[in-house]
């Protein structure tokens, strides 16, 4: 079956050395961004490692475990957010597996499908678990927004899409300079070490980034007029289309 | 009976241009003591992991010529097979924890667990190898939480329950202090005295010479010289190559230039053979 | 510098010779019963009658309060407090204040919500207190959870202390070096490189030995494995777990029929 033999292919034993390197890189960059005070999570890193070069199962299964070990060791209250973690993975992988990992602006466009992603899959467990309001900073944009009358749904999602894009387009980056920095030599014992490939940069960073930047721009606007999610989104999906057809691939 | 059978092997790590060994044969004999020399990067891993299987199942590239262990070719064995029959034990002491266990004891079940041995014949075998190992008493210690010289004993443990035809040592006192690489050398040289097949790569030509049956000198893939420690720990060629003799060898080469050596007699590399030597050239006139 | 490697505590008591799964079938059923139940008081009942007396059982009580009180009462708080503001709708008004309007129906909301998230953290808090990793590891893995993942999970909880100990010795060299963990943002930002760079490579780097020596050891071999470990699983363990089976199903039943 085609189905179980990708699967197959994500692990070897390398990938299964890497899952909890890359765990404990997750877990530790998070905590050193606590330290720093940083407005970002950055605790997917690791998780986006594994997708790329061991591709989007074993990128599904480290989110998942790293969830997990979250729960285990530090928190047990990360235990219900695991799907985020699990379609980060899965999704960071898939756009890898489409050639979308291999200069910056082509990262740039895993990390905001991965962000938008992240934001559609969080908001049902933030609202049937958590009532909408969550333990975490961004609460407050949600409860600012339930005040100027939206209903609980739309309020969850317009403060995820606004938050989870700066947070995933850096994780994303900072995957990619690590991937930059590990030799072709050592990457190759990796399943899928083919999706780390570097290719040159060109104009079309400059309008993918500007295109980004028109959305992060109108999804704030959306704190004024909801009207603006819907807008935003569109404009999202059109820059991710134009990005995707401009480097054919499907 | 030959045990290891390596004929005319070439062989190059995928995404390079130059092979990392090149044209070598080596034979060892079922018991035999075999010792690899050679500078840093001469392919003496290569060799090990050749050995061990892991060349090609794990590391692919590609590999001419052919790689018998116990009768069987390499590339018709799986790395299963291979490594029930060649254990390996490398530097690292730390990076050769599996991660997988809590205790020592457990820790070195890990490879019974793995090959399927029933639960009730477990017990007996680790703490046999932990006796010979003389690891008893961490038995319930945490494998990370043991010094250098502790934590190789366990590898070269987890390795031996295994219960490995031929043992292949890839500078196993490389990272460790004096007092470790004791008690590192002490194990191997049970291993070596109860008749294990052993291929060893060392720097510390004085336990080379203690050990070996026989030396191989490993320069940039090749072999450049093979034989007893008496001849090639004492070879020339060794100086030129930038191999280094052992401080036995040129206290006496020294000493030859001083007429404190007898100059009839053959260079030594054993503590003994120095000082037989030297009590000899300074009897003399 | 040994940091913890998970909840646990080693004690002898009842609760720690259950059988790993059982407590693990105990602290999700307790879940989604305090989810399921129509009963309002539900999870608060659960908490007080159920979790906390089977933490004093469990000898835990002391750790238990401890990590209750660490994870569980600041971000409970803020839960109910946030929703009881600002949660819309209802009808009760209990006051007014500046553009606000606190109803009774928002704070009974939220009082649910913050009890059933209570309630949800602390079961897996008392779980996790009285189950060895590897042991639970040990008896998922003979009820068919792959070896690997075990292996996984068990293997990140033991190296995510060492990596803890190397980031905080790289800390305090570049901090000593002037690194400035402290300051404006882009200097925040700045310091970000410095720290994660080191730990990430140097990590990275042993992946490669790590996976030979495993394999050393046989860890892809294709045959049955075995496992030395044995979990005693009980009749009256299997008891418990199929109680509180039907105890989900019930309260998922009086949900919809109730
Ligand atoms: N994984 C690898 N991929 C490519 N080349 C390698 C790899 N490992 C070693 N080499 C090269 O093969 C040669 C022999 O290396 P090695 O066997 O490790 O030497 P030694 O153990 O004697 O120091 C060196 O030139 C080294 O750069
Ligand atoms: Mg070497």
């Amino acid at each position: 079956m085609k189905l179980l033999e990708s699967i197959k292919k994500d692990f070897n034993t390398m990938t299964w050395v890497l899952i909890p390197v890359a765990i404990a890189i997750n877990v530790v960059i998070g905590q050193i961004v606590v330290l720093l005070k940083l407005p970002v999570f950055l605790d997917s890193i690791g998780t986006m490692l594994v997708a790329v070069v061991c591709g989007p199962w074993a990128g599904a299964l480290t989110g998942t475990l790293s969830n997990i070990i979250w729960g285990l060791a530090i928190d047990p209250s990360a235990f219900p957010w695991f799907p985020v973690a699990l379609f980060i993975g899965f999704v960071t992988g898939w756009c890898a597996q489409g050639g979308l990992f291999r200069n910056t602006w082509k990262v740039a466009i895993t990390g905001f499908i991965v962000a938008l992603t992240a934001a559609a899959v969080s908001t049902p467990i933030s609202v049937y678990l958590y009532g909408g309001i969550t333990a975490s900073g961004s609460s407050i944009i949600t409860a600012y927004l339930l005040q100027t009358g939206r209903d609980l749904l739309t309020s969850v999602l317009s403060t995820n899409f606004l938050v989870e894009p700066v947070d995933k387009i850096s994780t994303a980056f900072l995957a990619f300079a690590i991937l930059r920095g590990l030799s072709a030599r050592y990457l190759a014992r990796f399943p899928r070490a083919g999706n780390a490939t570097p290719e040159k940069d060109d104009r079309r960073a400059l309008f993918i980034g500007v295109g980004i930047f028109v959305v992060l721009a109108i999804l704030v606007a959306n704190l004024i007029n909801p009207a603006f999610l819907w807008i935003g989104l569109g404009v999202a999906v059109v820059v991710i289309g134009v990005g995707l057809l401009s480097s054919r691939i499907r | 009976m030959v045990i290891v059978d390596l004929q005319h092997v070439t062989y190059r790590y995928p995404m390079t241009e130059q092979s990392a060994l090149e044209d070598v044969s080596l034979h060892i004999e079922e018991g035999e003591f075999v010792a690899v020399i050679g500078p840093n990067g001469a392919g003496k891993s290569t060799l090990c992991y050749t050995v061990a299987g892991f060349i090609p199942h794990f590391f692919k590239g590609e590999l001419e010529g052919t790689v018998e262990v116990a009768g069987v070719e390499s590339r018709q064995a799986s790395l299963e097979q291979r490594v029930r029959s060649v254990g390996l034990v490398f530097q690292n002491p730390f990076n050769q924890i599996s991660g997988a266990k809590y205790t020592v004891f457990e820790e070195i079940a890990f490879g019974l667990e793995n090959l399927g041995v029933s639960r009730a014949e477990m017990p007996a075998r680790v703490e046999q190898v932990m006796a010979l190992t003389g690891i008893t008493d961490l038995a319930e210690r945490s494998p990370y939480a043991l010094s250098g010289g502790q934590q190789q004993r366990v590898a070269l443990a987890s390795i031996l329950v295994m219960e490995p035809k031929v043992l292949v040592l890839d500078e196993p006192t490389s990272q460790l202090d004096p007092v470790g690489t004791r008690e590192v050398f002490g194990v191997i040289r049970n291993m070596a005295l109860r008749g294990m097949t052993v291929l060893m790569v060392e720097h510390k030509l004085e336990w080379v010479a203690a050990f070996a049956d026989r030396v191989i000198a490993l320069e940039n893939g090749r072999i450049l010289a093979e034989g007893t420690p008496a001849e090639v720990l004492t070879d020339e060629r060794l100086l030129e190559h930038h191999f280094g003799f052992s401080r036995y060898t040129l206290a006496a080469r020294e000493g030859r230039k001083e007429a404190l050596w007898p100059p009839d007699r053959r260079l030594p590399v054993t503590l003994d053979e120095a000082e037989t030597g030297f009590r000899e050239g300074l009897r003399r006139p | 510098m040994r940091e913890r490697l998970s909840f646990y505590i080693q004690r002898h008591s009842p609760i720690h010779r259950l059988n790993p799964f059982t407590k693990l079938t105990l602290a999700f059923a307790l879940v989604l019963i305090s989810f399921f139940s129509p009963w309002y008081w539900t999870a608060l009942c659960l908490i007080l009658l159920v979790i906390f007396p089977l933490a004093i059982i469990g000898r835990v009580g002391r750790e238990f309060f401890a990590a209750a009180l660490r994870l569980l009462v600041p971000v409970t708080g803020f839960i109910f407090l946030m929703q009881s503001l600002f949660l819309p709708g209802g009808e009760t008004v209990l006051f007014r204040f500046w553009f606000l309007r606190v109803t009774l129906e928002s704070v009974a909301r939220a009082f649910l919500i913050s009890m059933r998230i209570f309630g949800m953290v602390s079961s897996f808090i008392l779980f996790l207190l009285t189950t060895h990793p590897s042991e639970l590891m040990t008896d998922l893995t003979r009820r068919g959870l792959p070896g690997t993942v075990a292996y996984v999970i068990i293997s990140t909880l033991q190296i995510l202390p060492q990596m803890q100990a190397k980031a905080q010795t790289i800390i305090a060299a570049q901090r000593s070096r002037g690194l400035a963990v402290e300051g404006s943002f882009i200097r925040r930002v700045r310091a970000l490189v410095p720290l994660v760079g080191p730990l990430v490579f140097g990590s990275l780097v042993e992946v490669e030995e790590r996976a030979i020596a495993i394999e050393a050891r046989a860890f892809s071999a294709t045959g049955p494995k075995t496992s030395y470990r044995e979990i005693d699983d009980t009749p009256f363990d299997r008891t418990v777990r199929w109680l509180m089976v039907a105890l989900v199903v019930l309260s998922l039943a009086a949900r919809f029929f109730g």
